[in-house]
């Protein structure tokens, strides 16, 4: 069989792969650091001044896995 | 074609009928130890190594890919990848979340996988669908580009070698 694309390895392949190892990476690291971040009290405004995003986004984005994360959510609503 | 669709619904495309259900269920647990969002054709890919009975599993072996080296390449890839960005793997404490509780659906690579391997079973065989393990590999083999291709690349297996390997008569079994 004759190889006639590109390398999976070295040159856009590289830089495409990063791309999306990075995205995948941020993810996470979001979920995690908003997650750290309720538990120690800060509120949504807060936590989406801090990402540069609505506080509606956040909300959106994590809420139901910070419920399900038993983290007390009452009077967070500023 | 899967979209949305639970991995569990996908089991009744696999032989044999008795296990196909232990073996989607693995591609999630795959997924889930990778932290990952989506099943992907590396979890698939890794599920099928760690099946000693399949015939998928004796053909990586012969290429020099057990679950454990493919496990190692594939981290190597991830490590190599971010490094090209100049950025290092995070420790798994620092990512930490909790999981929301649902349940996991295939990401691109894995459904593209799925239906190259489900053209490959066709092949003088019946309209219903039924992948047999090497069928499958063979479907994850056909992706030139992406993580499984860049992770086979830096173990040093040939790619193209082993996708021949799988289409050669054998005695397909289980997945």
């Amino acid at each position: 069989m004759t190889q006639t694309g590109p390398s999976p390895l070295g040159g856009p392949a590289d830089g495409l792969a990063a791309s999306s190892a990075l995205r995948a990476m941020a993810d996470r690291l979001e979920d995690a650091e908003v997650e750290r971040a309720m538990r120690e009290g800060w509120t949504w405004s807060q936590v989406a001044e801090a990402l540069g995003v609505t506080r509606q986004a956040v909300h959106k984005k994590h809420l139901r896995r910070l419920l399900m994360a038993r983290i007390d959510l009452r009077r967070r609503d500023v | 074609m899967f979209k949305f669709l639970a991995i569990e619904r996908l089991a009744p495309l696999f032989l044999p009928r008795e296990t196909a259900l232990l073996v989607v269920r693995q591609f999630v647990v795959q997924a889930k130890q990778d932290a990952a969002k989506y099943v992907e054709a590396e979890h698939m890919l890794l599920t099928l190594a760690a099946n000693d009975e399949s015939d998928a599993c004796i053909l990586l072996r012969e290429s020099g890919l057990t679950y454990r080296e493919l496990a190692s390449a594939l981290h190597e890839e991830r490590r190599r990848t971010l490094a090209f960005a100049g950025v290092e793997p995070l420790d798994e404490k620092q990512t930490a979340a909790t999981e929301l509780d649902r349940q996991l659906t295939l990401g691109t690579s894995a459904k593209v996988a799925i239906k190259r391997a489900l053209i490959a079973s066709r092949g003088g065989r019946s309209r219903r669908p039924c992948i047999q393990s090497t069928e499958l590999l063979f479907g994850i083999l056909q992706a030139e580009l992406g993580t499984v291709p860049r992770t086979l690349a830096i173990a040093g297996v040939d790619r193209a070698a082993l996708i021949v390997r799988t289409t050669n008569p054998m005695s397909k079994t289980t997945c």
